[in-house]
């Protein structure tokens, strides 16, 4: 009896210590975390104020008059014209002309296959295949071929 | 040293030994037990100090980030978020002669070396003023607002006495741009402009942390100064004002009035004017002519007449021909500035500026309904703007004679401010409603609803016959293709104690564009212009203020989101018929 007493009370104690060292190993480990927060919030200041100083250093050496400046004695860049400016696709679509008759030929350019650019399927084991002349069937391109190229072109 | 102890030891015989040694053993054991406490008290110390670290976390630091973070005034931004006015750690040169601590000399160096050593790196510096400075040993600044490269190299010269504390300094990246509507700050307070409507908002804990943005553009303000500039240098105008206005919503997208300050250095000579402008009795620089100065703006007073005339049914029929000989009443005999035949219609008048024509048209109208009209336009009172500088109307009062309504009518004997002219123009366009000017930003769909003036198609048909004075008159240098420019001349003589004086001009051109929709109007003012080569030797706004409207609109209207479009205009081909060619 004694002996059981003595047992659950170690027992007890044993429990209380653990508890208690894993509640401290708890608080000191959120102490630190909250610490390195701290430490973050700091770093977050001064990155903030250093970049306060910078944006504000651009916006300085880059005022309107400055640019106004730079562009009078350096670039002489003007306003864009009315006839630059283009209200819709259709318009710029008009800029494409058929092409004439002597015209070279449309730069290409590469573009991903789709499913129908590829020849049909031919079994190297059909019979009556070869009975063809060889040539695999090409699938007629898309008919919207031929605007991308008139577009596309640089003649 | 060891064989002293034996000697003793023999001399005392074994039992005294024992005891000796007994005695030792005591004295250390009680120097132990004296000693571990005092180490045990100090671990204890420390476990607590780190259970308490453990525990109770770190300290807590004196502010939290976000008051760390929090500007000690708000910024300024323009409508696009764009910073105008902000704060900005900025290094300071201060002299400290305490700093060496050991009662000698301040300086390492002599103060004549360490004044060559700063002159040679702020070139503007005074050199012999800097050495007596350092001499005097009296703390002071030296310097503001330095250069972080200046910084290192006022630290590379080694003397201690030189400080450079990092202050918190109003800034405004633009420098002078937009320097009226923004204002300065001293001390803390705010002076002008928005820098004193706003302060308050801006001191607020709770809301300096959010930037205010106002209705200006940057970008718009820049073209607009860039602009303003070039034509007041070009024609040695002595001053010029611009405003640019959201005919829908009355925000003012840009305002300049010109010479301009800096809010980054104000000086006294800013607010009370150089001894030259002061011999002269002439506006010191922080002097806002937009909003402050009312000027007699002359002929682009005329559409207001005709509008008004057109309102109220006076003039129905536009081919209607009235008589444009000098006019004479009470006394007086006004004419035209060159005769432009013996009659004129509406259209005609106002493309040629016809001073008879109106003044026979307001004749016809009555001067009470001019002065209804002038009045619903707010013409008789001080500008609605936020900023405190607003000038007080010359208005005629309130029985208008005859002739006060006949001059009236091409805008003499009134005097306003330019800013005046760009609300009252955005009601001739608009629609019909005049709104109050506004230098804050107005979110979509919270405009102030504003007050009718105009009929609906009263408005349209002045938007026809602004056009047509930018097609076919006097203002064909502003219209810029593709922007469907209209707008009205105006070149006034300015006042004097002896009458009007023939080669003070006030020259101005008031604008609004796209014609067929009006978005914004665009006022450019210049204050006595001279005939220069540039303007081919003539000092009227034809040839001054509508260039530079005509410079400005392409600058501007792909950032106001105004495409130019050759193939769009305002339908005039009802009045085109009544133009006559051989006068076009």
């Amino acid at each position: 009896m004694v002996r059981g007493s003595r047992l659950r009370q170690i027992g007890w104690a044993i429990c209380i210590g653990v508890v208690f060292a894993g509640f401290m190993l708890l608080t000191f480990r959120v102490n630190a975390v909250k610490s390195e927060v701290v430490r973050a919030e700091r770093e977050i200041v001064v990155l903030e104020r250093e970049k306060l100083a910078m944006e504000t250093e651009f916006e300085t050496r880059a005022n309107q008059q400055q640019l106004a400046d730079w562009n009078a004695i350096e670039f002489g860049y003007a306003s864009p014209r009315a006839d630059q400016f283009l209200e819709t696709e259709r318009q710029l679509a008009s800029f494409s002309a058929p092409r004439a008759a002597d015209s070279p030929p449309p730069i290409r350019f590469a573009r991903e296959m789709e499913a129908s650019d590829y020849p049909a399927l031919v079994s190297p084991l059909a019979e009556h295949d070869k009975a063809g002349d060889g040539e695999p069937d090409k699938v007629a391109a898309p008919a919207q071929g031929e605007a991308r190229i008139a577009l596309a072109s640089f003649d | 040293m060891a064989s002293i102890p034996i000697d003793s030891m023999v001399a005392a015989g074994p039992l005294r030994v024992a005891n000796k040694r007994l005695e030792s053993l005591l004295v250390a054991r009680m120097r132990a037990l004296l000693l571990m406490p005092a180490f045990g008290l100090i671990a204890v110390v420390a476990l607590l100090r780190i259970a308490s670290f453990g525990v109770l976390g770190a300290p807590d630091t004196p502010m939290s980030m976000e008051q760390r973070l929090l500007p000690p005034r708000g910024e300024i931004t323009d409508r696009n978020g764009l910073p105008l006015a902000r704060n900005y750690d900025a290094f300071a040169l201060w002299f400290n002669p305490a700093a060496m601590k050991d009662g000698g000399s301040p300086l390492v160096h002599t103060p004549a070396e360490v004044a060559a050593k700063l002159a040679a790196i702020f070139p503007e510096l005074d050199r012999a003023d800097v050495a007596e400075r350092l001499a005097s040993g009296k703390a002071q600044y030296l310097r503001r607002r330095l250069l972080p490269e200046e910084a290192n190299q006022v630290f590379e010269i080694g003397e201690p006495a030189l400080e450079l504390p990092a202050e918190k300094e109003r800034f405004y990246p633009q420098g002078s741009m937009a320097a009226h509507v923004l204002g300065y700050v001293k001390d803390g307070k705010g002076y002008l402009g928005m820098e004193a409507v706003l302060d308050d908002r801006l001191t607020d804990e709770r809301l300096r942390g959010q930037p205010s943005a106002i209705s200006l553009d940057l970008r718009v303000q820049g073209a607009l100064e860039d602009e303003l500039r070039k034509g007041m240098l070009s024609v040695n105008a002595r001053g010029a004002a611009g405003v640019v206005l959201d005919v829908d919503t009355g925000e003012v997208v840009a305002l300049a009035s010109l010479p301009a300050f800096d809010p980054n250095d104000v000086k006294p000579t800013d607010l009370i004017g150089t001894k030259e402008q002061r011999r002269l009795k002439q506006p010191s620089n922080s002097f806002n002519s937009v909003t402050y100065q009312v000027y007699e703006l002359g002929s682009t007073f005329k559409p207001i007449t005709i509008a008004s005339a057109i309102d109220a049914g006076v003039v129905r029929d536009l081919g209607v021909r009235y008589d444009a000989k000098p006019v004479k009443v009470a006394g007086r005999t006004l004419a035209d500035s060159h005769s432009l035949g013996d009659t004129l219609n509406v259209p005609e008048a106002l493309i040629h500026s016809s001073n008879t024509v109106t003044a026979r048209v307001a004749d016809k109208l009555g001067g009470d309904k001019l002065r209804d009209t002038m009045r619903s336009l707010g013409l008789d009172e001080r500008p609605y703007i936020e900023l405190p500088a607003r000038g007080q109307p010359l208005w005629p009062g309130e029985h208008w004679s005859r002739i006060t309504t006949m001059t009236v009518s091409y805008g003499h004997g009134i005097a306003v401010t330019p800013l005046h002219l760009a609300s009252a123009y955005a009601a001739l366009v608009n629609g019909g409603i005049w709104r109050p000017a506004t230098l804050l930003k107005v979110e979509p769909g919270t405009e102030v609803k504003g007050r009718r003036v105009f009929k609906e198609d009263t408005s349209a048909r002045m938007r026809q016959l602004l056009r047509m004075v930018a097609v076919y008159g006097t203002g064909r240098s502003a219209d810029a293709p593709g922007y469907r420019v209209g707008g009205k001349t105006g070149s006034a003589e300015k006042p004097s104690a002896h009458g009007y004086r023939k080669k003070s001009l006030v020259s101005t051109f008031a604008a609004a564009f796209p014609m067929d929709d009006p978005r914004y109007v665009v006022i450019a003012m210049l204050d006595e212009p001279q005939g220069t080569t540039a303007s081919s030797y003539q000092r009227t706004a034809a040839w001054n203020a509508a260039p530079i409207v005509g410079k400005l609109i392409p600058r501007i209207g792909p950032m106001l989101d105004v495409r130019p479009d050759l193939s769009r205009d305002v339908d005039i081909s009802d009045l085109r018929p009544l133009i006559r060619s051989d006068i076009e």
